[in-house]
């Protein structure tokens, strides 16, 4: 396993400023994501994992300190240069799937490759995730776990190196939930791709190479995993 | 309810950019019936006023010469109330102001003031004196335009004979609230004068002692008859004395005009408003369906903790309430001063003693009115849908829009080649009914405006061209009082400047085939003439018959004639024997009843071997030889009429080219409002349905202006939509407008080249992409962070 830092915040801050009253989301957080590593961050609601998230996918910047990938430092980029980020670099899988109700299963997964400049064929994008048999259905004609594996494709299209999974079991059953789980964790040691997961369920810390833990804005323990259970095995 | 309208108050502001849109419309929409509608009014009853305080004649006869005691079997004709036997001659005005010689029409009017029919307003000075026989009462916008004043003099040829004359006042009468010359299309005060001399010495002076050449008539209010068929047993019992012309009130030339456009206010204080507050409407629907869908769970909570079906309907009416009041309000207010300008603009065309702009209550109260129940009309389908909706489905989020695929789909070749931003475009335009038909109705309404109004435009310069370039080609027209022979064109001929002069034989006289009669007039021109071209409907010029008529088309179809038939010819000159004669062609013009013939033959038909009423001439271009022309011609006896072609041109032009520049800023703007407030609201709507989506794309890499351009474009395929539905509903429009102009007087032909479509399509971009631009705006100023974290 490669331990190369992908993406490095130094002593982050975040503040929303929530009308008079100023909320401290991310309280001098430092962390590393490394290159190819499945990393999942764990805490309750309100902990920071999102903002995180967003801040690591250019959907958001730092109030204080320095967020670094590879060698740029991110806290500079300018609003094209984020746009860019987020189109050559990452590949965001959401909670709620945030498919686009107007277009089909393929359709979805072209919305990411049209504007990619090395994407993945879109079909094979949808093998990979095991709907090559629905490629014409649209999202309201497909269940949530469905749903979820045409946004993993969407993200994973693009030919990314960087996943950022937030909450991708949340909306789903125990059941379907792993095979989302499985695909995730498959990604990563078929393809290489960092894959970066948020949660509030501890029990899917049991898959990470690596787990963060946190609490109102602050990591309380990063610990190593270094025997992984494959998804099936995990009960919640 | 208080906390709910305080959730209406913070709704209205937070829409604030959507509802002025709509605003707009409504406005505009509201400001339109206004202004027509109070200078609909304004006009109604200034002409009213007007008529009755000058006695307007309900009819005019003219003949050549009749002595006014043979006159009463008219007078008790039974409808008949009144008549008034006058005088009247044209004329031309010699002032040492100006080099040319101008027109006159001269009109007699009792010795001392009584209230005659066709009475005058003094302006300045005063009516008649007793000091002086030669006195005169000049029209007040002529004496204006060429600074005669009270205490003047003033020379005009009457009978063949200068006259010294004296100005005793200015006045303006009923009879010419819309002043026009012969043969023009809009009043030039400068070149044509209406003068007013005392009864006693017109006779005198045209030798018409106890008689008369017009006689004006009052009806009784339910005359037994109609106009015409008085005017018919009027024109029998005055058969013997030469009738040129019986005018009823509706045919009278400035009634006509004036009544035109009171008419045309009445059916565009109708017309335009409606397809105003008809976008306004679907707009509004589309806005306050995409506000209730919003608002379900508050709907549904609502509900949950006690409020009645009808409390949140109330609710949600208010919305739609609150917008057409206001839009109806600001309308009365922008409306009330368009009627102002209006109004100030009418002042200019038509001269009245009085014309001014009133408060209308009563057209205030059904504008309001009218623009809230387009509202509450626009918001009743979004407010229902809300209240089918049980609390507990209400209370959860809306089931994903449902997806499918849309006929388009079906044409693969084409799908699979579309990228998938247009895919969306589609999809979302199809899915979208309500919202893309509103679109695309308020595209077709606002480029069926712009169409018809650019036709309106080229109709009117074609016509100008047609008239006045293409059938009338000469310099200067010259009218004699009396039959002239060669003698006369020759003198003409060889007045200082003139390179061509042709002959030009009038003959007033009644056309009738079988039941069917027409009074008008017929030309003859000689053989091979230049100067005066009658063409067909494509404009090419058409060989003046030798034998035979060249009939008007518009008159043809009056008397229902085909080229080839025989009609029935009563010549008022010469001998007067009924004809028989062919009309051989049918030529196209857009003003009068033109017939033409060859003038040796029309001289014949009227027992001459050759006569003439006037010659058409062509000039050389040297300045110095017009001033010595002008200088011959004020000499010239027996002119009774000087039309310089080119001043009469120009004129027209400059009249028409402001008001059209005011029609196409009035134009353009209106159509703007529809097109800027419709795509601007739908495309407002769209974004705030498709905020999550916006923000999705945001996250997989589109910048701000790739999610614009699928707004953009999705606005752009309903705007090309509409627009491709607006021009032919344009073109419509414009036959329609054309048809309901159709008069003997005027007609509008219907042309449209490129230059309107072009112009058309152009504007429909321009305002789309002006729209677009704030929308691009909205999207740039969009969270979509946080519309990314919402739970819909």
């Amino acid at each position: 396993m490669t331990t190369s830092p992908l993406l490095r915040l130094e002593s982050v801050d975040k503040v929303f400023q929530m009308g008079e009253v100023a909320v401290r989301a991310l309280n001098d957080v430092s962390l590393e994501i490394r290159e190819g590593e499945f990393l999942v961050m764990v805490g309750p609601s309100g902990s920071g994992k999102s903002t995180i998230l967003n801040i690591v996918g250019g959907l958001d910047t730092a109030t204080e300190g320095r967020v670094f990938f590879r060698d740029r430092e991110m806290t500079s980029f300018t609003a094209a240069e984020l746009t860019r980020y987020r189109r050559d670099t990452v590949g965001f899988v959401f909670q709620f799937y945030n498919l686009v109700p107007n277009l089909s299963a393929r359709e979805n997964v072209m919305v990411s490759t049209e504007i990619s400049d090395d994407p993945l064929d879109v079909d094979e994008a949808l093998e990979m995730v095991g709907l090559e048999e629905r490629l014409d259905h649209f999202p309201a004609q497909m269940s949530g776990g469905e749903q979820q594996r045409v946004a993993i494709a969407r993200a994973l299209a693009k030919n990314p190196d960087l996943l950022l999974c937030d909450e991708p079991t949340g909306a789903l059953d125990v059941a379907t939930g792993k095979l989302v789980l499985r695909l995730l964790v498959d990604l990563k040691t078929r393809l290489g791709k960092t894959v970066v997961l948020i949660t509030h369920n501890s029990a899917i810390a049991q898959v990470a190479d690596r787990v963060i833990r946190l609490r109102s804005g602050q990591v309380v323990e990063v610990a190593e995993n270094p025997e992984p259970l494959p998804p099936e095995e995990v009960t919640w | 309810m208080k906390i709910l309208d305080h959730k209406l108050r913070r709704e209205l502001w937070a829409n604030g950019w959507l509802l002025l849109a709509i605003l707009c419309i409504i406005v505009v929409g509201v400001a339109c019936f206004v202004s027509m509608g109070s200078s609909y009014n304004n006009l109604t009853e200034a002409k009213a006023r007007y008529y009755r305080q000058c006695r307007m004649a309900d009819f005019s006869i003219e003949l050549k010469k009749v002595p006014e005691a043979d006159l009463r079997p008219v007078a008790e004709l039974p409808g008949v109330a009144e008549i008034r036997p006058r005088i009247q001659f044209f004329s031309t005005v010699d002032l040492d102001a100006v080099s040319e010689p101008l027109n006159a029409l001269v009109l007699s009017m009792p010795d001392r003031h009584e209230r005659v029919l066709n009475d005058v307003v003094v302006q300045r000075g005063g009516y008649f004196t007793e000091r002086r026989e030669n006195e005169v009462i000049v029209n007040d916008a002529f004496a204006e335009a060429n600074n005669l004043a009270p205490g003047d003099w003033v020379r005009l040829v009457l009978n063949n004979r200068s006259q010294e004359l004296y100005i005793v006042g200015t006045a303006i009468s009923s009879e010419f609230v819309y002043m026009l010359a012969p043969g023009t299309i809009v009043p030039d005060p400068e070149h044509f004068g209406v003068f007013f001399l005392k009864q006693s010495y017109a006779e005198d002076v045209f030798d018409f002692d106890g008689a008369a050449n017009q006689v004006l008539g009052r009806l009784v209010p339910d005359a037994p008859w109609t106009t015409r068929e008085i005017l018919d047993r009027a024109e029998q019992l005055l058969g013997d004395f030469g009738v040129f012309t019986t005018i009823p009130l509706a045919d009278q030339a400035s009634n006509k005009y004036l009544s035109q456009e009171i008419g045309g206010l009445r059916s565009f204080a109708v017309f335009m408003p409606m397809i105003f507050l008809a976008v306004a409407a679907l707009v509004l629907n589309v806005l306050l369906t995409r506000l209730a869908e919003q608002q379900r769970t508050v709907v549904g909570t609502l509900k949950a903790l006690g409020y009645s079906d009808g409390q949140v309907f109330a609710h949600f009416l208010k919305f739609g309430l609150a917008v057409g009041l206001t839009g109806g309000l600001a309308g009365c207010a922008l409306g009330y001063v368009l009627a102002e300008l209006m109004t100030m603009m009418y002042q200019t065309i038509f001269e009245f003693p009085e014309l001014r702009n009133r408060f209308y209550p009563g057209l205030m109260a059904a504008a309001v009115s009218i623009s809230l129940a387009c509202a509450v009309v626009g918001s009743l389908r979004g407010t229902r849908a809300v209240l089918r909706l049980k609390p507990a489905k209400a209370m959860r989020p809306k089931p994903p829009k449902r997806g499918g695929k849309i006929l388009l789909e079906r044409v693969t070749i084409l799908w699979n080649r579309l990228s998938v931003g247009w895919r969306m475009v589609f999809r979302s335009v199809v899915r979208s009914r309500l919202r893309s038909l509103a679109g695309i109705f308020a595209a077709a309404m606002g480029a069926a405006v712009l169409a018809s109004g650019f036709m309106m435009i080229e109709a009117t310069y074609y016509l100008i061209d047609f008239q006045f370039r293409w059938l009338l080609k000469s310099d200067v027209d010259l009218t004699f009082s009396d039959e002239r022979g060669r003698d006369a064109l020759l003198e003409a001929a060889n007045l200082p400047g003139v390179r061509l002069a042709e002959p030009v034989l009038n003959v007033a006289c009644t056309f009738e085939n079988g039941h069917f009669r027409h009074k008008g007039a017929v030309t003859g021109l000689q053989a091979g003439a230049t100067l005066t071209v009658p063409r067909d409907t494509q404009a090419r010029p058409i060989r003046v018959p030798l034998v035979g008529l060249a009939m008007s088309g518009k008159l043809a179809e009056m008397l229902h004639l085909e080229a080839g038939d025989m009609v029935t010819m009563h010549p008022t000159k010469g001998l007067r024997h009924p004809q028989q004669v062919p009309v051989v062609e049918i030529s196209d013009s857009y003003m009068g009843t033109a017939v033409y013939t060859d003038i040796d033959y029309l001289s014949r038909l009227v027992g001459e071997e050759f006569a003439l009423t006037g010659v058409q001439l062509q000039m050389e271009t040297d300045p110095g030889e017009r001033d010595a022309f002008n200088r011959q011609l004020k000499r010239l006896p027996g002119v009774r009429g000087v039309a310089n072609r080119q001043s009469m041109v120009k004129s027209i032009e400059d009249t028409i080219i402001l008001s059209m520049n005011v029609f196409i800023f009035v134009l353009v703007g209106f159509a703007g409002v529809i097109f800027f407030g419709s795509i601007l609201n739908s495309s407002l709507v769209s974004l705030a349905e498709r905020q999550r989506e916006v923000a999705t794309l945001r996250v997989l890499g589109y910048g701000p202006w790739q999610i614009g351009s699928l707004l953009f474009r999705e606005s752009l395929v309903l705007t090309a939509a509409g627009t491709a539905l607006g021009m032919p509903l344009g073109y419509l429009l414009t036959v329609a407008m054309s048809m309901s102009y159709d008069s003997e007087l005027l007609r509008f032909p219907v042309v449209s080249s490129a230059t309107t479509w072009v112009m058309t399509a152009v504007l429909a971009v321009l305002f789309t992409v002006l729209a677009y631009l704030f929308v691009q705006l909205a999207i740039h100023r969009m969270n979509w962070l946080e519309a990314l974290q919402a739970k819909e």
